[in-house]
């Protein structure tokens, strides 16, 4: 390559020349006269099976990521400790929701097939759900908790099944917003 | 025209969205595909250029297009996604010579906004995962196991809500993303993520870069051993890794493709968007970046994609322009400049306009486009069938037949013309100055007609009259021998070969000679029943001097036989029914297929496939060419040999993957043609038509032919005048040099034979021309150029003042004759009942043409009809108004004589945002809109209630996934009264990827016919990857998807014809109908474009 040298010594009348030599080559493009043959297109018809191999149909997983990010930390927290648990969980719906906040909106949630009015409902009621996680700071995490009537005192595992509980109903939202 | 529609590729798309470079076809082979929207074509390059291989329709419109190869893999793989959201992994497999498909599936989620800066589909380097960004706020991916296969999908939140690129990084330990995206403030910042695929999430990474050029749009990741990213902006250029940031200023430009030259990523070709190639240089010491260079190389078409191929030859990829092959030269031409354009590709795309002329006044349609964006823009004239472009002509009468003839056999190139006439035969001969002047051949009979001539073997040649065959040397040009024929029979027919001669005789006498050196040999005789009537001995076999069959074509018996030579046995008859004698027959071999063609006297021929070993005819075939008698000759274009039938409609024949395809000529009436190929104008045919001969070269040899008008601007509307013959269009040219934007507007008036410019009328600042119409008023015989022209101020989201200007054409000048001040842009003009209806807005407005006293015209506002968002599009008929609006679908307006008003009379309430619209007839209106679609509705004058009548219902729906421009009525092919297809109503569309499409208005039961045949097609031919036909083809907006309905896809029958014959009996089956019935259906609709 020529990069270096030229690097070295700056050329005050820089050409084009000089960089395009050593174009890459492996011989083809080598004969003088290029052909020209526009009829040899063959139209490809396919009458074989095109449906791919069974396990090669991908989908994509329609789990929430929300849930999808809490059920994976709850996984992870369920190897580590309880005490690691609790603050993996707190910490992840803090981060969570300090990512969601500044976006400012609720992401546009429409099902194909639903008409307009009922596309336009599912979207105050997404909206609203949406409020519910964009909101969802411990302290409002507590709030909710208190809601529900549960205790926000008591031992780290009461406060876990806590927000076990509060993950079921979360979910359960979801799914009737998606749904 | 009818609610059964069926919808038919003419021209296939050229726009060229994407290309790449790989081992697809083969670990040794190296290849270039080129995606052009809807199919992808695959090409081999070789030592001596591109090789094209294969056109694959792909059912969807290609979003991205990668080529990748998982470990364990010796060739690539290739990654389609498609706007809709389905995406499909295709392998080559050598062997059968199919595409299969490794893996497909759907990538669409129930919730997202689809992203507004287009679908981004990436694939790691180290081939870990593909990255796909379809909707704001979301990162889809799909993972590979150690295997190669695919895993199931999953979403990750990208933060990053406007993101203008995303790239995979290379030497990354894991798979890393850089985005580039613009924040709320507007500005353009970087960011890299490392996707964790055990969390399903990110990592943000080192790399970032903030506060960016404004422009910047364009991430150029750079693979080992330096790695990290460069950004492309309208005025810097930015290289950063973890620890390097180097920047150059550019001139201001937006870069709109690249191509990477070295595999270490040293080098990179960058094209902008006023088709400048420049050269991206990194240099550096092998690990670290020390700075870029960046070297403007020349110009070539506006570049949508840029492939380096090899061996200095690039791929220049083109939505605007014709797609090129450049060399970069090492050292500059005169102009500076080191691109070198060896080879282009038409591209008709984006069609903005265009209209159906009929320039040679031969009863067939051409279609003359606007085509071309900016720079590129030019005018195309597509046409059907084959065009003879004169050389040279004299006056001629009477001629019989004509013959080309070598001066000695070895010699590539005719020396001689014979000509025949009833009772002479004159020699023409190029002379040194290639000039065509009389000559004798003294061994030849001048006295009488000749009936064949031939070169012969031995450097002599035959001439066959009445009385005799003479063998003559073509050295000394003296007779060596002759044969007489028996006294008595007269000869009537005679066909000849390098060294056979068979001639046949009054009273059913067929007579085979052989040529031996100086000496004709009477081989054998045969009597037969009857009169013959036509003969042929064309060698097919593998010696092409000797031929081991006749064809022999017989009176009163009607029938054409089959003998062998040199025995003249009979192998076969055929009988070919009806009272029509043949008149020529022809044995001929097209892409190593052998047939027999017989042309009957009233126009009709017949095609035979021909067993060389058997002597067999099967798979008859009947066309109708014309209605007078048909003469058979082969000639040669291109290496490659066709057959000219010449009667009253003159047609080429040809083949094209194996299948017989036939292609009307530019001329009327040719009596005679043969191949005349000379030195001085090779590959020249010699023609006789009425009372002259003419010597011409012949196109291309191909269905449609498209001639270029290169305008250097932007032609937007065109219009045909036929009374001046001229063309008008509205057109504007880009000034890139000057540092503000400008553009400056035109009317411009053309030759319609030359297409000079010869009139020009410029628009005023910031005035563009929106509409053009030719037409005449009530009152008044002139016919008049009107002009809808806009103010587009840039501070005004709509036009509020726009123009009518009429013009006139006098001495090839344009004179403005009136003008009106409208208050908006004039978006549709239409000739309207001696009146000018104008689409200004919001607002449908009629004008009168009036005289005003001193004797001058003026345009005075009659009435209007008000409630559009935007009347962008308006047909009429009778009384009737078709208004396609912005986004408010179709709506029927009526103009109601006595009360002088324009009245809404019902609409489509369905919000399509509307690209064209057509009336069919008068209760059926055609639409495309936005989302690729097609629909029509029906006026439903019946309906019971108000309501009812005021509803315009929807009745056909079609997913074309093309942008339609404009529809015309119309049609490509000439009409012949007698065929079928002749009744068949059309109109003609052209769409951005430069598609022309015609859609035909079927009689229900055949439409009924051919939907339970696309039905049974869909069986048999699958889509390329999986895709599904049916879904492809339904209609599809943001709201709905429904099957598509009272429209078929005509590219789907016709490949009915590319079938392998067992496939063929197969639909024939489930169909309950012949094989051949079939065939004959579906090739006369093949003859709709």
């Amino acid at each position: 390559m020529d990069g270096p040298s030229s690097a070295m010594n700056p050329n005050p009348n820089p050409t084009a020349s000089k960089f395009l030599e050593g174009l890459p080559s492996r011989g083809l493009f080598s004969s003088n006269v290029p052909s020209s043959n526009p009829g040899g297109m063959r139209v490809y018809i396919c009458d074989h099976d095109t449906s791919p191999p069974e396990d090669q149909l991908i989908k994509t997983n329609q789990m929430n990521i929300l849930i999808r990010s809490l059920k994976l930390k709850k996984h992870k927290g369920e190897a580590s400790s309880k005490d690691a648990k609790v603050m993996a969980v707190n910490d992840g719906l803090r981060k969570r929701a300090a990512e969601k906040a500044p976006d400012g909106r609720a992401p546009a949630k429409r099902p194909l097939s639903n008409s307009q009015s009922s596309s336009r409902q599912e979207g105050t009621k997404s909206r609203g759900a949406d409020r519910d996680f964009q909101t969802l700071t411990v302290e409002r995490l507590r709030a909710l908790l208190k809601e529900k009537g549960l205790s926000l005192r008591g031992k780290k595992a009461s406060i876990i099944c806590s927000v076990r509980c509060l993950e079921d109903e979360l979910i359960a939202r979801l799914r009737g917003v998606n749904g | 025209m009818s609610v059964w529609n069926y919808v038919v590729t003419a021209h296939k798309p050229t726009n060229v969205t994407h290309s790449c470079v790989g081992n697809f076809t083969g670990p040794q082979e190296l290849n270039l595909i080129v995606a052009k929207c809807t199919r992808i074509e695959i090409h081999l390059l070789t030592a001596q250029g591109l090789q094209p291989m294969l056109d694959v329709p792909i059912y969807g419109r290609i979003a991205t297009l990668e080529l990748f190869r998982p470990h364990g893999e010796t060739q690539d793989l290739l990654f389609i996604a498609t706007e809709r959201y389905k995406f499909c992994v295709l392998q080559w497999d050598a062997e059968a010579a199919e595409v299969i498909t490794r893996a497909m599936g759907d990538v669409s989620d129930r919730i997202g906004r689809p992203t507004d800066n287009g679908q981004i589909g990436i694939i790691d380097p180290d081939c870990r995962l593909i990255g796909l960004h379809l909707y704001d706020g979301l990162f889809k991916v799909i993972p590979f196991d150690n295997k190669g296969q695919l895993k199931e999908a999953f979403n990750i939140r990208l933060e990053e809500l406007q993101v203008l690129d995303i790239k995979f990084l290379y030497g990354c330990p894991k798979p890393t993303i850089v985005v580039l995206y613009q924040d709320n403030k507007d500005a353009r910042h970087v960011k890299s993520y490392e996707v964790v695929l055990k969390d399903k999430d990110f990592l943000e990474a080192s790399l970032s870069q903030n506060n960016l050029d404004n422009g910047a749009d364009l991430l150029i990741p750079v693979p080992q051993p330096l790695c990290g990213v460069l950004i492309i902006g309208e005025e810097t250029i930015v290289y950063v890794n973890a620890s390097t940031f180097k920047a150059i200023p550019i001139r201001p430009s937006i870069t709109r493709a690249y191509g990477r030259v070295d595999a270490d990523g040293s080098r990179y070709l960058l094209g902008d968007h006023n088709g400048l190639l420049h050269l991206l240089v990194i240099t550096h010491d092998k690990e670290k970046v020390t700075g870029l260079k960046i070297e403007l190389l020349g110009e070539t078409s506006i570049a949508s994609t840029i492939s380096y191929l090899d061996n200095a030859v690039v791929y220049v990829g083109s939505s605007y322009g014709d797609s090129q092959l450049v060399k970069l030269n090492l050292q500059p031409d005169a102009k500076g400049s080191y691109v070198e354009v060896v080879e282009r590709y038409v591209n008709l795309g984006p069609i903005v306009d265009f209209c159906v002329v009929d320039l040679e006044r031969q009863g067939q349609g051409q279609v003359v486009t606007c085509s071309g964006a900016y720079k590129d823009g030019s005018l195309r004239i597509v046409r059907n069938g084959i065009g003879i472009n004169e050389q040279a002509s004299v006056e001629l009468q009477g001629i019989k037949g004509m013959w080309s003839l070598r001066s000695s056999t070895d010699d590539p190139f005719d020396t001689f013309l014979v000509v025949s006439f009833i009772s002479e035969t004159r020699i023409l001969a190029m002379n040194i100055e290639d000039e065509l002047e009389e000559t004798e051949i003294e061994g030849f009979c001048p006295q009488v007609q000749t009936l064949f001539c031939h070169d012969a073997v031995y450097n002599q040649l035959v001439q066959v009259t009445s009385s005799s065959v003479r063998l003559v040397s073509s050295i000394s040009r003296e007779m060596l021998d002759e044969w007489h024929a028996q006294s008595g029979f007269s000869i009537n027919v005679a066909t000849a070969n390098l060294t056979q001669v068979l001639v046949a005789t009054g009273g059913g006498h067929l007579v085979y000679l052989e040529i031996g050196d100086r000496k004709l040999t009477e081989v054998k005789h045969a009597q037969l029943e009857f009169d013959i009537s036509c003969l042929d001995i064309n060698p097919i076999g593998e010696n092409p001097n000797y031929s081991h069959l006749a064809a022999v074509g017989m009176w009163t018996d009607i029938s054409v036989r089959i003998f062998s030579l040199p025995d003249l046995n009979l192998i076969t008859k055929e009988h070919l029914g009806g009272e029509i004698i043949p008149r020529s027959v022809l044995l001929c071999s097209f892409e190593g297929i052998s047939y027999l063609l017989c042309a009957l006297g009233d126009g009709h021929l017949l095609n035979f496939l021909l067993s060389m070993n058997t002597g067999e005819l099967t798979d008859r075939k009947k066309v109708s060419l014309g209605t007078q008698p048909i003469t058979l000759r082969t000639f040669t274009s291109k290496n490659t040999t066709h057959v000219f039938a010449a009667s009253d409609r003159p047609t080429v024949i040809y083949s094209s993957n194996k299948k017989l395809l036939y292609s009307n000529v530019n001329l009327k009436e040719v009596s005679h043609m043969c191949p005349f190929n000379t030195a001085a104008f090779p590959d020249s045919l010699a023609i006789a038509k009425e009372g002259e001969l003419t010597i011409g070269t012949i196109d291309d040899i191909q269905k449609l032919h498209i001639r270029s008008i290169p305008l250097g601007e932007h032609a937007r509307r065109i219009c045909h005048q036929e009374q001046s013959r001229t063309f008008a269009i509205c057109s504007l040219k880009y000034n890139p040099s000057s540092t503000e934007d400008s553009e400056m507007h035109f009317i411009r008036l053309l030759d319609d034979q030359t297409f000079d410019f010869i009139s020009t009328y410029p628009l005023d600042q910031y005035e563009y021309g929106c509409s053009i119409l030719s037409c005449s008023f009530s009152d008044d015989s002139n016919v008049y150029y009107c002009v809808g022209t806009a103010y587009v101020m840039p501070e005004e989201n709509e036009p509020t003042k726009g123009r009518i200007l009429v013009f006139i054409v006098e001495d090839g000048k344009l004179q403005l004759i009136a003008e009106k001040e409208t208050k908006g842009a004039v978006y549709s003009l239409n000739a309207f009942n001696g009146k000018l209806l104008a689409a200004i807005n919001q607002k449908i407005q009629l004008y009168k043409w009036m005289l005003r006293d001193d004797g001058s015209r003026e345009l005075q506002s009659e009435c209007g009809h008000h409630g559009h968002i935007l009347a962008l599009y308006v047909q009429t008929r009778g009384d009737f108004i078709v208004v396609g609006d912005l986004m408010k679908s179709i709506s029927l307006l009526i103009y109601k004589h006595e009360e002088g008003a324009i009245e809404e009379r019902a609409r489509d309430y369905n919000a399509n945002w509307m690209s064209a619209v057509e009336i069919l007839d008068d209760d059926i209106y055609l639409g495309a809109e936005n989302n690729f679609n097609l629909f029509t509705v029906r006026k439903n004058s019946d309906g019971a209630t108000d309501e009812e009548r005021g509803r315009l219902e929807v009745v056909g729906e079609y997913h074309l996934g093309e942008f339609v421009n404009r529809f015309r009525h119309g049609s490509l092919v000439m009409r012949l009264p007698d065929s079928d297809v002749g009744q068949i109503p059309t109109v003609i569309f052209g769409t951005v990827n430069g598609v022309i499409g015609v859609i035909a208005s079927l009689p229900s039961d055949q439409y009924v016919f051919l939907d339970k045949l696309q039905t049974n097609l869909r069986r048999v031919i699958k889509g390329v990857g999986g895709l599904s036909h049916e879904q492809w083809r339904s209609f599809y907006n943001e709201k709905k998807t429904v099957d598509a309905k009272n429209f078929l896809d005509g590219d789907l029958i016709e490949s009915f014809l590319d079938l392998s014959r067992s496939k063929m009996d197969e639909i024939a089956k489930a169909m309950s109908v012949p094989a051949e019935e079939l065939m004959k259906r579906v090739e006369e609709l093949t003859r709709l474009h």
